[in-house]
């Protein structure tokens, strides 16, 4: 009981973290501040759903766990692509 | 020693992703592990397994850390942007600097642009403005 609803609490907490990461997109900021909110919306904002979902599922904690570092991982490593790609001085090697 | 470690994390990917401990299963991923190739320089030159488990440390608290930061973003706007210059620490392999650059580019403050081959880290970083 106890777990479910925190559960819900950190699926919440996700969708709020995306809703504010996302909302900085449409600002009239440069590319890489707009990167800075979408890892907090992206990366933590999903890493905080799956965590929930953990909680509430927990007999498929082992594609959730999978799922928790893949996306910490491709969204970090994509977020840096998107940086370096975003310099006019990269070479594109 | 490395080697071990490398091993031990596609093991883990592999019963993560089956989540069945059969001897058939455990036969099936010890052989992919083997026969997954390796890179040639992280075969010629590791690095020391006290920089890995230090590196693979930070990662770890880093999570709890994006979250603070992302807190902090959220309830206190940061409108500074800037860019600085962090030095690389000696003796980094190609696999201790994408761990750096991912701890680096993990917390919502920084976010590393460029890796330069002279041993510096360009890393965009979001502050809160000072009143003028």
């Amino acid at each position: 009981m106890i777990t479910t609803v925190l559960g819900y609490v950190f699926i919440g907490i996700g969708i709020l973290f995306w809703f504010w990461g996302t909302s900085a997109l449409t600002t009239n900021r440069s590319v890489l501040f707009k990167l800075h909110s979408l890892s907090v919306g992206d990366t933590l904002g999903s890493i905080a759903i799956v965590f929930g979902l953990l909680l509430k599922i927990p007999r498929e904690w082992s594609l959730l766990v999978l799922a928790i570092i893949s996306l910490a991982i491709w969204n970090t490593m994509l977020g840096y692509v998107l940086a370096y790609c975003s310099t006019s001085r990269g070479k594109n090697d | 020693m490395i080697g071990y470690l490398n091993l031990m994390l596609r093991l883990a990917i592999w019963f993560l992703l089956t989540a069945d401990f059969s001897l058939a299963n455990i036969t099936i991923g010890i052989f992919i592990s083997l026969i997954l190739p390796q890179s040639y320089s992280s075969y010629k030159n590791p690095g020391a397994i006290k920089d890995w488990l230090r590196a693979l440390g930070e990662a770890i608290v880093a999570i709890p850390q994006a979250y603070i930061e992302a807190l902090q973003i959220i309830i206190r706007p940061h409108n500074g942007e800037d860019v600085i210059m962090e030095q690389v620490r000696p003796n980094r392999t190609p696999g201790l600097i994408f761990l750096d650059i991912f701890v680096i580019t993990f917390t919502p403050k920084t976010v590393v642009l460029k890796y330069h081959q002279e041993g510096q880290y360009e890393v965009h970083h979001v502050r809160r403005r000072r009143k003028s």
